[in-house]
């Protein structure tokens, strides 16, 4: 099996004061990697105006476009408005789903959300008391079951995981511990481990740290746009050959 | 109200929190710091609009004190060398 190189990032933040100025940034990406996955916060305020903005800079790339939705893009409630303008603009998003994108004789699946908080093994908030406390764990808890059944489901060669929320501790370093809970969960992590994947990619964490790894041994990359202060970085997963 | 000078860490919680929740703003990773009537932003946003944007929200939300305005514009550069995994 050959190699495979993957582009991603996250947190870009688009909005009409900002407009063209990451295309131009995308000049070339066919010549370095095969894909491009996205990780959340597309927007600032999540308005569909700016979704539209986000569409337009991300459409007729040289290569597919596999994106998820960040806490931002849902702050005005426009969230299903904004994924239906993406997809409109021929770009995939991921919602507690997978997809299989066929690059040259390889299948490379992705599955993938949002994803939510609640904290790290040990430290995090439990289903238990006021019904809002229940509430806030339990939709991560399904989030993470739904993307344990999507991983499961895929069938490809190379499988990536494409989230907003952390599934780790270790890509955090560099923001407050205090507000780890509301970065990330490791039930993603988990999710994750059961059904094994090649890879697992998030952004939200603007002043973590780029590289870790769960429990289980997946890779896991914070490529929010702050950390990597490049348009993208591109990430080899290794065939039998030289990437 | 508290008067700001009486209450530095509450005035700098309560300009973080404005500074998520105003619809101008909408920026969750600014720290703010007040340090006697000096009050300070760190952190990063992607253009020089924004980062004014900030400042004002800032002002208004905390008048009286002398805003210093240290949050920097991201730098995106070309990508780099790719990592094997």
């Amino acid at each position: 099996m050959r190699d495979l190189r993957i582009a991603a990032v996250a947190d870009i933040h688009l909005g009409e004061d900002v407009r063209g100025h990451y295309r131009k940034k995308l000049e070339g990406i066919e010549q370095r990697a095969e894909v491009l996955l996205v990780g959340g916060d597309l927007t600032r305020h999540g308005t569909v105006q700016e979704g539209r903005v986000v569409a337009e800079e991300l459409r007729d790339l040289p290569i597919p476009v596999v994106a998820v939705l960040g806490n931002h893009d849902y702050h005005s409630d426009a969230n299903k408005e904004i994924i239906e303008v993406l997809r409109d603009a021929g770009i995939t998003v991921l919602d507690d789903d997978s997809t299989v994108v066929p690059l040259d004789g390889l299948r490379l699946g992705v599955a993938g959300g949002k994803g939510f908080g609640g904290g790290f093994a040990g430290k995090c908030a439990s289903e238990f008391g006021e019904p809002e406390t229940k509430a806030f764990v339990r939709h991560t808890r399904e989030i993470a079951e739904r993307w344990r059944l999507a991983l499961k489901g895929l069938e490809a060669d190379h499988k990536v995981v494409l989230s907003h929320y952390s599934p780790v501790k270790d890509t955090l370093t560099g923001e407050p511990p205090e507000i780890y809970p509301f970065l990330g969960s490791y039930l993603l992590a988990e999710a994750a481990d059961a059904e094994g994947a090649d890879l697992f990619v998030h952004g939200h964490a603007h002043a973590g740290t780029e590289k870790g790894m769960t429990p289980g041994g997946i890779r896991v990359r914070n490529v929010a746009l702050p950390v990597i202060e490049h348009a993208y970085v591109v990430y080899c997963l290794n065939g039998d050959g030289d990437c | 109200m508290e008067t700001p000078h009486y209450a530095p860490h509450y005035v700098a919680a309560r300009v973080q929190r404005v500074l998520a929740e105003d619809d101008r703003t909408n920026e969750l990773g600014i720290r703010v710091d007040v340090r006697g009537e000096e009050l300070f932003l760190r952190g990063q946003v992607s253009s020089d609009e924004r980062r004014h944007q900030i400042e004002d929200v800032a002002r208004e939300t905390a008048p009286g004190l002398r805003v210093h305005n240290e949050i920097k514009l991201v730098e995106v550069r070309e990508p780099g060398e790719e990592e094997h995994l």
